[in-house]
């Protein structure tokens, strides 16, 4: 049996001598197998099947062709349908006509070959739209784990409120992703820096890198905390593993320190008495802090709990919420100070250290947060049961 | 940095005594003009601005003074960063209405005292007699290591 694909009948159409009973059939198989072949490749076959089996009564294949033929939308539709009733005539006038047909199925051919050739187009352009549709599914169920804020406030309250919110918040997200991926390369600097010894004044171009690096981290966190400060306090803007170790919207000062000090030996006894006394100071200042956050804590449950019969009426309800409203724009204050200290921490310690230490300082903290992010990351895509 | 403390001598520091929690706030009777009544057993109220002498009194008595408005938390962590450090802070609440007046006075009072010229923001950190600055500042001055010298030297701290 002959191998039957796409365009057999139109590439081997040479073969079939064009003959009184056989041209009607086969150009009307003809005109309808390129019809079939566009748009549904598995009927075509059979179809071939078929007129090829009905040959010998050419009538039946004719007659399937054609009821195939009304089932299709005819879109191309400008091209001529071959019908078996005219064809008829060309049999009279062997030369003439035999041209037109010639050029007719020319023409039939040329236009099946383009219309696959659309075909194929867009069947790649489906494949990769799929493939980009399914990436993105990806990227989403990533970030959705990962607990991206934006995602999760499309369900929320008004949609007038949550607009504004978040634009500072979408705003914020996209700043940090920058800010991180400055960080990464800035890491890699320093890395590549200290192991080339470079001299102490590129190192102090590095570390002053590093150091405003960090203030622009405060500086748009200071900005989101206008817009929504619960968002930061969640620390859903870090990876999780980082959010473990949330304290008041960040990282906590005394933690870093501790993370950084075995690493910057050898200190002389000056360094190592100041590094202790900052460790110390950091700490008193944070606890001060969290009392602060725990008095607030306190007087706005104070604030709200009252009367739950409503006998005190609206006017007095109002006003709890006006007081706690005010209580909970504390809370920008508290990010605000929480930021600042571990800002004060930070240029401390540029001050305690040389440049080199410094450098190496930056370094760790660098690396640190990398494999923070590294560990989230694994254990985002780590398997495990779903719930 | 540290200047001479302008302090009225020893005397006036055992004036007050220590409260059991270790705070102390300023008693009704020290002030003759007071008209708002008192909160709380333990603080009192600015309730129709204090007259002219009285917070420069305050401020030039006490060796360390913080002013904040009432039921403040950021003061709460002033007073508890001052407490964890060893130091008994005396405390002024403010009412809202107050407020303003207040500001001006303490204004004045600090650009008499010299040092940095700064804006009065509650709550407002007095050591020796002179602004510190907000809390902020004070954790600027804690960090840096500046904090215990300046209290030690306004006799707030001994050791």
């Amino acid at each position: 049996m002959m191998e039957l694909y796409l365009g057999y009948l139109e590439d081997n159409f040479y073969r079939f001598k064009p003959s009184p009973n056989s041209m009607s059939s086969a150009s009307a198989q003809f005109a309808t197998s390129r019809r079939i072949g566009i748009y549904e490749p598995n009927r075509q076959i059979s179809m071939w099947g078929d007129s090829f089996k009905a040959d010998s009564s050419q009538n039946t294949g004719a007659s399937t062709i054609v009821e195939a033929d009304a089932k299709h939308d005819n879109r191309l539709g400008d091209i001529p349908l071959e019908s078996p009733g005219p064809s008829k005539k060309y049999d009279q006038e062997a030369n003439k006509p035999a041209d037109k047909v010639l050029r007719r199925l020319a023409q039939n051919r040329e236009a099946a070959r383009k219309s696959r050739l659309r075909k194929k187009a867009y069947v790649q352009q489906l494949e990769s739209s799929r493939l980009k549709l399914s990436q993105l599914e990806q990227e989403l169920e990533h970030a959705k784990q990962q607990g991206v804020y934006v995602g999760g406030h499309l369900g929320d309250s008004s949609l007038g409120l949550s607009g504004t919110v978040n634009s500072g918040v979408a705003a914020f997200e996209m700043e940090y992703g920058h800010w991180v991926e400055e960080q990464n390369r800035q890491t890699g600097e320093l890395r590549a820096a200290l192991q080339a010894h470079v001299s102490d004044i590129e190192l102090r171009m590095l570390v002053e890198s590093g150091m405003s690096h960090y203030d622009n981290l405060f500086h748009i966190k200071a900005i989101a905390a206008k817009s929504d400060v619960f968002y930061l306090m969640s620390g859903m803007w870090k990876t999780p593993a980082e959010r473990f170790f949330l304290w008041i919207g960040g990282f906590r000062p005394s933690e870093l320190l501790k993370v950084l000090s075995p690493q910057l030996e050898p200190l002389t006894e000056q360094q190592v008495v100041a590094v202790c006394n900052l460790q110390q100071s950091s700490q008193q200042a944070e606890d001060a802090l969290s009392q602060g956050m725990d008095k607030l804590q306190q007087t706005l449950a104070e604030t709200l709990t009252s009367d739950p019969l409503g006998a005190s009426g609206v006017a007095t309800y109002m006003g709890q919420m006006a007081n706690a409203m005010g209580k909970l724009e504390g809370l920008v204050n508290f990010v605000n100070q929480a930021d600042h200290l571990r800002q004060q921490t930070l240029q401390q310690m540029y001050k305690i250290l040389t440049t080199r230490q410094a450098a190496r300082g930056l370094l760790v903290l660098g690396d640190y947060f990398q494999r923070l992010r590294a560990l989230s990351s694994l254990w985002t895509a780590r398997p495990h049961e779903p719930a | 940095m540290q200047q001479a403390i302008p302090c009225n001598g020893g005397r006036t520091w055992f004036a007050q005594t220590a409260a059991s929690n270790g705070v102390v706030h300023m008693a009704v009777n020290d002030r003759p003009s007071v008209d708002g009544p008192s909160t709380s057993s333990s603080s009192s109220d600015a309730g129709g601005g204090g007259g002219g002498g009285g917070m420069v009194r305050l401020v030039a008595e006490n060796p360390v003074l913080v002013v904040g408005r009432r039921g403040c938390c950021m003061c709460h962590v002033v007073k508890r960063l001052l407490l964890g450090l060893g130091v008994n802070p005396a405390v002024f609440e403010v009412a809202e209405d107050a407020e303003a007046a207040l500001v001006a006075e303490l204004a004045e009072i600090a650009a008499a005292a010299g040092g940095v010229q700064q804006q009065v923001l509650f709550p407002a950190v007095f050591i020796g007699g002179r602004l510190v600055g907000g809390l902020d500042r004070l954790m600027a001055v804690h960090i840096s290591g500046d904090l215990v010298p300046i209290l030690k030297e306004a006799g707030a701290l001994w050791l």
